[in-house]
């Protein structure tokens, strides 16, 4: 097993808030790696530094073991490294196939101006990525609402449809921020089944879940952090039994309480 | 869904094509009025790019309206070269001058960009008035610009420009549907829903940006060219800010990224007030009336862009 991403040492600072510190993990081709912790742990900042939409003040991001630190999203994109949203993020006026197709840009070789001029390769490749983009509507099962505005759906089908959007781009590796957030069991339960099949493929997962449950389920290998640090790291039955982790749980649960 | 999209595209063709014959229908005067309206239109779609299709608050598009109808005027008259070669030259021009003045801007909000680009206007007004290098012909403009020539044949009469201009229309009204089905337009309506979706995508939001001001440039300087010779003078009047404030406003009313919207809202912008010349000054009080009717009732605009399938 290789190293696809590797953090090391990570941090970054909002004013004087420290909300990644010092974070190291390494994510293999093929695992599905969940991260967990409470909220407001410092889950999604993480994966805003991997996707390069804040940059880092300390540490390395390493993809394949070249730095990848600081650079930007759309060079990110490049890399075959796809995200989603803990706040789903459809483009809200197009349809889903027009959504899922929207996945495909990088894999569009055409020039602007082939496209002005409607160039017979130009018109040839749309065709191309118009049946790819079906296949990877099929699969997920959203043909039969290829052309239904995206945001008019329920949340478990946005979320697929936004699933299916990153597939587009052919990934190595997708980061899933808190994909079950807003679901009801049954759209949940589905979901799981979703992630399974697309590791089927080939493509290593790393997922954010505050839920512990979910993400016990499915991962291969857990990182824990609490206020931006790690506080544990093992298979889901080592997790369960970390007194750090059960503390953190708890004393968040504990905190409520007193706040109620 | 395809066959709507063929019949629409029929449907346009035929107006086009019926366009054709309005010079055996209408006298000279009207003549003129349809040949402005190819050359507003081209202009309003070119500021449809930036604004309605990229979602870039471009309130100074009038500027590269200018740079083409100036470089036109300034080569023709001083140094002769024939119209339809200064053409190319005209859009090369203005779509550079869009690059580089979007260059530092592109990554500003809307509303800043909006400030900067009327800063634009401003200046370009100015420069133009205080005639640098005795080139530009100071507030009096430039005056005496020749007439295009095709194949040896004097494109002299009103009815043969219009030709001119329709023609132009049609190939620019060709390129904006194909923006809608090419990478570089879904690109751009990407980045105007949601960019850091799109960035995370791949879109690279600076070239694209940058791309799509050149290209909205370039089709202005292209109308630009169409104007000076529709006039044969050119003077900074005519590129004043209102006059982005009124090409802005096309694409807002009319429906931003749609093309049927942005060519009625040029009829209702710069058409009807010709037909209505009578009543002078109200014309621009009911015309503000009619804006706000519009954003109130129909924010989408006119005619807005429909979602396309595949
Ligand atoms: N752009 C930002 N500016 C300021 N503070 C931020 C920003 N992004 C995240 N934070 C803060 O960082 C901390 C971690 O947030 P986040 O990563 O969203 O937590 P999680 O995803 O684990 O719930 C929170 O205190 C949050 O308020
Ligand atoms: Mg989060």
């Amino acid at each position: 097993m290789s190293a696809l991403l590797e953090l090391d040492g990570v941090g970054i600072s909002f004013g004087g808030l420290r909300a990644v510190d010092d974070l190291s993990f390494t994510v293999n081709e093929g695992q599905i790696v969940g991260l967990i912790g409470p909220n407001g742990a410092g889950k999604t900042t993480v994966f805003n530094m991997i996707t390069g939409v804040y940059k880092p003040g300390a540490g390395a991001i390493r993809w394949q073991g070249n730095d990848i630190t600081g650079a930007k999203p759309a060079r990110i994109a490049t890399l075959g490294l796809r995200r989603t949203f803990q706040t789903i993020r459809l483009f809200t006026e197009m349809s889903v196939f027009e959504n899922v197709r929207a996945g495909y840009h990088l894999a569009a070789r055409q020039r602007w101006w082939q496209g002005l001029l409607a160039l017979p390769a130009q018109r040839g490749e749309e065709a191309e990525l118009a049946a790819r983009t079906h296949d990877i509507l099929r699969r997920l099962d959203l043909e039969s609402v290829a052309d239904a505005p995206a945001t008019a759906l329920p949340y478990g089908v946005q979320r697929r449809v936004e699933l299916a959007r990153t597939l587009a781009g052919q990934p190595k590796l997708i980061i899933l921020d808190e994909p079950a957030a807003g679901l009801n069991d049954a759209e949940s339960a589905a979901l799981n089944d979703t992630i399974f099949m697309i590791r089927e493929t080939g493509v290593t997962i790393l997922l954010v879940e505050h839920d512990m449950n979910v993400v016990m389920q499915v991962s291969d290998h857990i990182v824990v952090i609490n206020f931006g640090r790690k506080i544990a790291e093992g298979n889901a039955v080592s997790i369960r039994a970390d007194p750090a982790v059960i503390e953190a749980y708890l004393g968040r649960e504990d905190d409520e309480a007193a706040a109620a | 869904m395809r066959r709507f999209k063929l019949d629409g595209l029929k449907l346009g063709a035929l107006l086009w094509a019926a366009g054709l014959a309005l010079p055996f229908a209408l006298d000279s005067s009207w003549v003129s009025i349809a040949a402005f309206f190819a050359i507003y239109a081209i202009t309003a779609l070119s500021e449809d790019v930036i604004l309605g299709r990229a979602g870039m608050f471009d309130m100074g598009h009038a500027v590269y309206f200018g740079i083409g109808a100036y470089v036109t005027a300034i080569l023709n008259t001083t140094l002769n070269v024939p119209i339809l070669l200064t053409l190319p030259l005209a859009m090369l021009l203005a779509a550079a001058a869009g690059a580089l003045l979007s260059a530092p801007l592109i990554r500003l909000r809307g509303d800043y960009l909006l400030v900067a680009t009327i800063g634009f206007n401003a200046i370009f007004v100015l420069a133009m008035q205080n005639n640098p290098g005795g080139i530009t012909g100071g507030s009096d403009g430039i005056t005496g610009i020749g007439v295009p020539s095709l194949f040896g044949l004097q494109l002299e009469s009103q009815s043969a420009m219009f030709w001119l201009d329709w023609a132009l229309l049609g190939l620019v009204l060709l390129v904006m549907r194909n923006l809608d089905t090419c990478e570089f337009g879904r690109a751009l309506r990407y980045l105007k829903q949601d960019e850091l979706a799109a960035s995370t995508l791949g879109v690279d939001a600076r070239k694209v940006k940058t791309l799509a001001f050149a290209l909205g440039a370039a089709l202005a300087g292209l109308a630009g060219t169409l104007f000076a010779v529709q006039l044969s003078t050119v003077s900074p009047s005519s590129f004043v800010f209102t006059e982005s404030v009124t090409l802005f406003a096309i694409v807002i009313v009319g429906g931003q990224g749609s093309i049927p919207g942005v060519l009625l809202g040029t009829a209702l912008m710069f058409v009807v007030p010709q037909i209505f010349r009578s009543l002078a000054e109200y014309r621009y009080f009911v015309f503000g009336i009619a804006m706000i009717a519009v954003m109130v009732l129909r924010p989408q605009g006119l005619l807005p862009r429909k979602r396309s399938a595949a």
